[in-house]
């Protein structure tokens, strides 16, 4: 086979990320994050002080040969390795994200695979790649045996839960989410825009996005991360106070209400910062969202309601049988 | 874009580039029962090495477009898998024979410095950057517990194991190679293997994968080389290996160690080891800082080097002992 | 916390009964997961009425997850997917119920250090993510004891609370062998101190429960001669001394569920309207099955005696 020196442009960029909450009674210092994200003996953790703490494992690679998901049927084969890394904001809040690039046109047949491994993080087509129609299949979900960047994830984060750091003891019950992502080359001369955020099942988000040719997959796949994780945060304090019994008007449910609460303050409100690790041009593209649905102004409503809940059950009620349990 | 105001050197990456050479020829490996056959087998050797050397420089110098090409030697003993003999007593006498085949050895190493040099564990790092190569139907789920400390070429026979109650168990079936042409020629290389105690052995092949790799510039530890060569100051050499430089340069007007390719001059018999190389090159991927840098150096010195990091090493066999 | 629902025969209501105990806890709020690793006979879809969302489980269940042949077990979320038409309106500040059945045609199977593995990953996930998991284990001293017994004593479960309901029929053979399971040399007892389990810990940490007990007193047997009820009274008495000498007497019983004839007919969940409107099901069932529910996490019921 001859030598090839390049690639073509990549027209189609697509991930997944997990989000969920370190199951570990304390909050990570930043050096037992580094300990947790060292998948490699060689590689540093990224690591990072403002505006806040966060920490990024080395990339990892996982090799892949299998049909691309698309939306009409179409069955187009690719090989190629999907770059996965895992993030802990905080010490607290744990991702794992994978993502692959995707030229317009591939070899007609494999390769030698040292080919592929010079290209971290890109799977080729075998041929052309229909490209809307495999972002619309990946976004729609892949069928069993074609490209799943959301195992990879999954199991990158199967990795890391496993570390013996972890003491298994979130200090409260959550649920993990799951973000899918497809970029589409803008049109010429167009900025990035942000064409779709869809809130699917329960634990499902779905980003369609458009970005210049030659944006970085880098940092495509940090803004991803960084509207997973916003997008968490908002599900699963929305969902803390979901399961309150608000105004019941038991005594006992002062207590309830201060246990259910705290965590939220003590963990997650100084979370917030959208666009903190973004780069600028694309950092933009909170823009839209925080005009409507508004994801701060939802959060910045929440907040005020768990303080006044908390305020409300600090002050010491004469007629209360119980008081709130510390 | 403009360039953000306030960072953070712990948050970002960087990669300490290396001096490169256009070829680096290795004169050969050194073991024990090379050593107990005497000055003798070593003369045999390098004799046998001298003409292909001649060719490999000519060869270099013709993809130099004629200038002068950086080629620089090299020479590995093994002190990891047997220890035998002393530095003082060996290393005069390999030089010395050496030299009476015109040959002059630039560097020297240690086997055991591709396992462990200083403090940086190279071998588990290498190890740890390896991705197995997918066979076909590989979508991303984790593959069922890869054969700790095995690598193989293709796909292995499956194992059996106990099906479900009221399911049939599978017949055998042929292991694979993935890049077979119509037939497989499948290799599964042994990586390591551990004693009783937990110690790790690496496997020859493996340390050689990783000397492969140190020859190509291409060994970082969080972005810093790694087996960088220290000079040979003093007059002789010491009377235990663990005191000798894992890589020492004795030539001080030697071409740099790492080069754009290798050539190594070997006996048949570490055919089978260099193909094992070749299977574990093949599915290591190496740091991309250090990768970008050979490519984009080598590009500018209009000598590109081939894609896949297997590509960039060849071999010369004699057949002898 | 994790339950897991043990028995030593089939036939003694076990995952019934647990689908209740996982039905009723979810009543009061909880989130509650419910894990079928009966396998060589999954019933679950059956009780909570789901058999629609079976459909095509045939490899993402349970068994396939544990070999490693998919990532996540499919999960059904029972409210949503249930064809039950009670259960469909999700009542009011329940909270979650959700099934993890096993594969459509999966057969019991031997388990090794990754199927263990990944076993531990789930009962992790899930006890992070639900207030109390539900494991329901095939009969008997099965590869599925074996494995949570194994899971348990792992050191990243060190930090998991976990309780286990050893489900029995009220009946001399079901004493003597419920009693086996939990005491006998390999028992669940001896079996988990031989994978680093203290034995106190590991007995303090079982109850038990009598299915299908007959009450004398009532009014299903009131048609009864006298002769009758005398005679179940002694059966009664002997019963309870034979399970005081195996062991499982009064002290270590988390709950008597009575004989319910809607049970015996057809296995499913307990609502308040079979009780109250329809009145199928009896009162006492019903009331039965919330009391069992409550001491769950009711550390008076537990604990060394």
């Amino acid at each position: 086979m001859a030598p090839r020196q390049s690639t073509p442009p990549v027209v189609l960029a697509c991930g997944e990320i997990r989000t969920c909450l370190l199951p570990a009674r304390q909050a990570l210092d930043i050096r037992s994050a580094a300990q947790l994200l060292g998948l490699r003996a060689d590689e540093r953790v990224l690591l990072s002080e403002r505006p806040g703490l966060y920490a990024r494992s080395p990339d990892t690679l996982t090799g892949v040969d299998c049909p691309l998901p698309s939306a009409n049927g179409a069955r187009v084969r690719a090989v190629g390795t999907v770059t996965a890394h895992a993030a802990l904001t905080e010490g607290r809040v744990l991702q794992t994200s994978a993502y692959c690039r995707m030229p317009g046109t591939g070899p007609d047949q494999r390769r030698p695979w040292g080919e592929y491994l010079v290209r971290p993080g890109v799977v080729e087509p075998l041929g052309k790649l229909p490209r809307e129609a495999v972002a619309q299949g990946v976004l729609g979900g892949p069928r069993h045996g074609d490209l799943d960047v959301g195992l990879i994830a999954d199991g990158l984060l199967t990795r890391v839960l496993r570390h013996p750091l972890l003491d298994q003891r979130p200090p409260f019950r959550s649920r993990p989410t799951r973000l899918r992502w497809a970029a589409l080359p803008a049109a010429p001369g167009e900025g990035p825009s942000l064409e779709r955020f869809t809130l699917a099942e329960d634990e499902l988000r779905t980003v369609r996005l458009r970005v210049p040719e030659g944006t970085p997959g880098t940092e495509l796949a940090a803004l991803c991360d960084d509207l997973a994780l916003h997008d968490w945060l908002l599900t699963t304090v929305v969902r803390m106070l979901d399961g309150l019994r608000l105004g019941a008007g038991a005594a006992q449910d002062a207590g309830a209400v201060v246990r259910t609460l705290r965590p939220a303050v003590d963990h997650l409100l100084h979370l917030w910062m959208p666009g903190a690790r973004v780069g600028r041009e694309l950092a933009a593209l909170w823009d839209p969202l925080e005009e409507r649905p508004g994801f701060t102004r939802q959060w910045q409503a929440l907040v005020q309601r768990i303080r006044d809940q908390l305020t409300l059950h600090a002050i010491p009620a004469a007629h209360r049988e119980v008081e709130p349990a510390p | 874009m403009t360039e953000p105001v306030f960072r953070e050197t712990a948050a970002e990456p960087r990669t300490q580039s290396v001096p490169l050479a256009h070829l680096s020829v290795e004169l050969g490996h050194l073991y024990m029962e090379d050593f107990e056959a005497g000055p003798e087998r070593l003369r045999a050797h390098f004799a046998e090495v001298r003409p292909w050397v001649e060719a490999a420089r000519t060869a270099a110098t013709a993809r130099a477009g004629g200038k002068r090409a950086r080629i620089s030697t090299c020479f590995l003993i093994d002190d990891y898998f047997t220890r035998f003999s002393t530095p003082a007593d060996v290393v005069p006498m390999l030089l010395e024979e050496a030299e009476r085949a015109g040959l002059t050895v630039d560097y020297l190493a240690r086997e055991s410095g591709c396992a462990v040099t200083g403090k940086v564990p190279v071998a588990e790092a290498v190890a740890a950057r390896i991705v197995e190569s997918p066979p076909p139907g590989s979508y991303g789920l984790r593959p069922p517990a890869a054969q700790t400390g095995w690598l193989a070429n293709g796909e292995r026979s499956p194992v059996a194991r106990a099906p479900q109650a009221m399911k049939r168990a599978v017949p055998w079936q042929p292991p694979h190679e993935t890049a077979a042409r119509r037939h497989s020629v499948f290799l599964d290389v042994e990586l390591w293997s551990d004693d009783a105690d937990g110690q790790r052995l690496w496997s020859c092949p493996f340390l050689a994968a990783v000397w492969q790799l140190a020859r190509l510039g291409l060994l970082r530890n969080e972005g810093e080389a790694v087996l960088a060569p220290r000079p040979h100051t003093a007059g002789g050499f010491p009377d235990k290996w663990d005191e000798l430089p894992t890589l020492l340069r004795l030539n001080e007007r030697a071409d740099p160690f790492a080069a754009y390719r290798t050539c190594s001059v070997l006996p048949t018999r570490f055919l089978p080891v260099e193909h094992a190389v070749r299977v574990i090159l093949d599915q290591v991927q190496v740091d991309p800082g250090a990768l970008a840098q050979v490519a984009d150096r080598s590009g500018k010195e209009r000598m590109p080097v081939p894609d896949s990091v297997a590509d960039r090493i060849s071999y010369v066999y004699y057949s002898g002992p | 916390m994790l339950v897991f629902a043990a028995s030593d025969k089939g036939g003694t209501g076990r995952s019934v009964t647990s689908a209740n105990l996982a039905y009723q806890r979810a009543l009061t709020g909880d989130h509650v997961a419910y894990v079928d690793f009966d396998f060589g006979s999954p019933t679950a879809a059956a009780v909570f009425d789901v058999p629609g969302a079976m459909r095509g489980t045939e490899e993402l269940g349970l068994h396939s997850y544990l070999e490693g042949e998919t990532a996540e077990p499919v999960r059904i979320d029972v409210w949503r997917q249930t064809e039950h038409p009670l259960l469909r309106a999700r009542p009011n500040q329940s909270g979650r119920l959700v099934l993890f059945p096993g594969d459509a045609g999966g057969g019991e199977f031997a388990t090794g250090e990754e199927a263990l593995e990944r076993c531990v990953d789930l009962l992790l996930k899930l006890n992070n993510e639900f207030d109390v998991t539900f494991v329901d284990l095939s009969a008997g001293r099965s590869y599925a004891v074996d494995m949570v017994l194994d899971a348990t004593a792992h050191p990243r479960m060190r930090n998991v609370p976990f309780r286990w309901l050893v489900f029995h029929r009220w009946t001399r053979q079901h004493v003597i062998a419920a009693s086996g399971l939990v005491h006998a040399e390999h028992g669940i007892i001896g079996g988990g101190v031989e994978r680093g389990h203290d034995e106190d810990d590991l007995r303090s940490a079982i109850r038990f429960v009598r299915a299908a007990v007959p009450d004398p007193e009532s009014p299903l047997w009131s048609q009864g001669s006298t002769a009758q009820a005398t005679w179940m009274q002694a059966c009664d008495e002997a019963l309870r001394r034979l399970a005081a000498e195996h062991r499982i007497g009064d002290s270590v019983v988390l709950g008597i569920v009575p004989l319910e004839p809607i049970l015996q007919w057809q296995e499913q969940l307990i609502t308040e309207e079979d009780v109250l409107s329809t009145q199928i099901a009896n009162k006492e069932t019903l009331e039965a099955l919330e009391e069992i529910a409550r001491r769950l996490t009711d550390d008076t019921h537990w604990g060394r005696l």
